[in-house]
């Protein structure tokens, strides 16, 4: 499939069917999605894969899923660093929501306040000079994810220099 | 080209050719690109482009203004300033990219994260019809006279530029460090 193929499908709602979401997709997408750029290369992040196939995980912190993906990041003294590795994990979640589609998984791209809660994030494996940057909500979707519903109006903001 | 391997083989291009970049396509990519993020407030992030030879010799000015003026500038003699200044004054056109600031954290990181998102997209789609792209963050470039003259508004932030050309040949790729080194699979019962 081509990316552009993609374009207006990305917008649907996400609802999840009751199935298990294997870790060997996740890493072999996951491997994809990597190839994002990244200053310096210095490839700031890391994952925490949390299945939740008998529910419960993470309630009153994230909407119900099949399994979570805590998309974690290093986080460098520098704040000019750290803005730039939170860009660079953004296009590598980006790369890995669009290679999902393609598998029919949805992707819910997740940021709460809960995550900027140090001892919180401990509880899941978060070390002190690292910090959540998103958690995916993962799992399978019904096909009806490739409609591609009219196309909202879209203002885009671009000017000339 | 299939998606993965777009995303694989798409590679960050510092040296373009002098073949023209036309500003419809660049907006036709980014409608896309917008178009490949879930419905977002399109109000949360803005762009301002530079495509033609007076609007790239603004922004290279102003890009290098402080460099030139800095007492390290000063010891920079004024030939290899214009080497710099010709490098950025031959790519053919600029995206500059800026994100709306918020009242919290919590809404600034979410307008970053989704226009880093969209412009991923958009540098996958220009590698998709040949155009290439860097993204610039340059420390040396972010400073009160450039934010000016690109015209940063006090409720936004800087992005990042990304410089347009097409390429005659693409880099070598350098190796990533695999998932799985990167993977840990969370057994406790938190929350
Ligand atoms: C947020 C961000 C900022 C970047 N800033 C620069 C930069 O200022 N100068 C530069 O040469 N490359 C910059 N890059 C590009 C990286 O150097 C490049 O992605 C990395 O070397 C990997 O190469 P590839 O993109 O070809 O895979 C930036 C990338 C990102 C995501």
């Amino acid at each position: 499939m081509k990316l552009s193929d993609l374009v207006g499908e990305m917008s649907n709602p996400i609802h999840f069917l009751n199935r298990p979401v294997p870790q060997e997709l996740m890493l072999e997408l996951l491997n994809y999605a990597i190839w994002a750029p990244n200053d310096g290369l210095r490839e700031p992040w890391r994952f925490i894969f949390a299945d939740n196939q008998n529910g419960g995980l993470m309630q009153g912190l994230q909407e119900p899923a099949p399994a979570y993906l805590l998309v974690v990041m290093r986080e460098e003294a520098d704040r000019h660093k750290r803005e730039e590795d939170f860009a660079a994990v953004c296009c590598m979640i980006q790369n890995f929501r669009l290679l999902a589609h393609e598998h029919d998984l949805g992707v819910r791209c997740t940021l709460h306040d809960w995550m900027y809660d140090r001892s919180r994030a401990e509880t899941f494996g978060v070390l002190g000079s690292e910090r959540i940057a998103a958690v995916l909500e993962l799992g399978y979707v019904t096909a009806h994810l490739k409609e591609k519903p009219e196309a909202p109006e879209l203002q885009l903001r671009f000017e000339l220099l | 080209m299939n998606l993965s391997e777009l995303i694989r083989e798409r590679r960050s291009i510092r040296k373009s050719n002098s073949r023209p970049v036309e500003q419809e396509l660049v907006v036709e990519l980014l409608s896309s690109a917008a178009r490949l993020q879930p419905p977002i407030d399109a109000g949360s992030w803005r762009v301002v482009y530079a495509g033609t030879p007076e609007a790239n010799k603004r922004l290279v000015d102003c890009m290098l203004a402080q460099m030139s003026q800095s007492k390290l500038g000063k010891l920079i003699p004024g030939k290899l300033l214009d080497v710099f200044k010709k490098r950025f004054t031959d790519i053919p056109a600029h995206v500059i990219v800026m994100s709306t600031v918020g009242p919290d954290r919590l809404t600034n990181d979410r307008n970053y994260a989704s226009v880093c998102g969209m412009m991923q997209n958009f540098q996958l789609l220009g590698w998709e019809r040949g155009l290439g792209m860097l993204w610039d963050t340059e420390s040396i470039i972010q400073h009160e006279g450039f934010f000016k003259g690109i015209g940063l508004r006090k409720d936004e932030r800087f992005v990042g530029i990304l410089h347009l050309g097409y390429y005659d040949k693409a880099p070598r790729s350098r190796k990533r460090t695999p998932a799985e080194q990167k993977w840990t699979v969370f057994q406790g019962h938190a929350t």
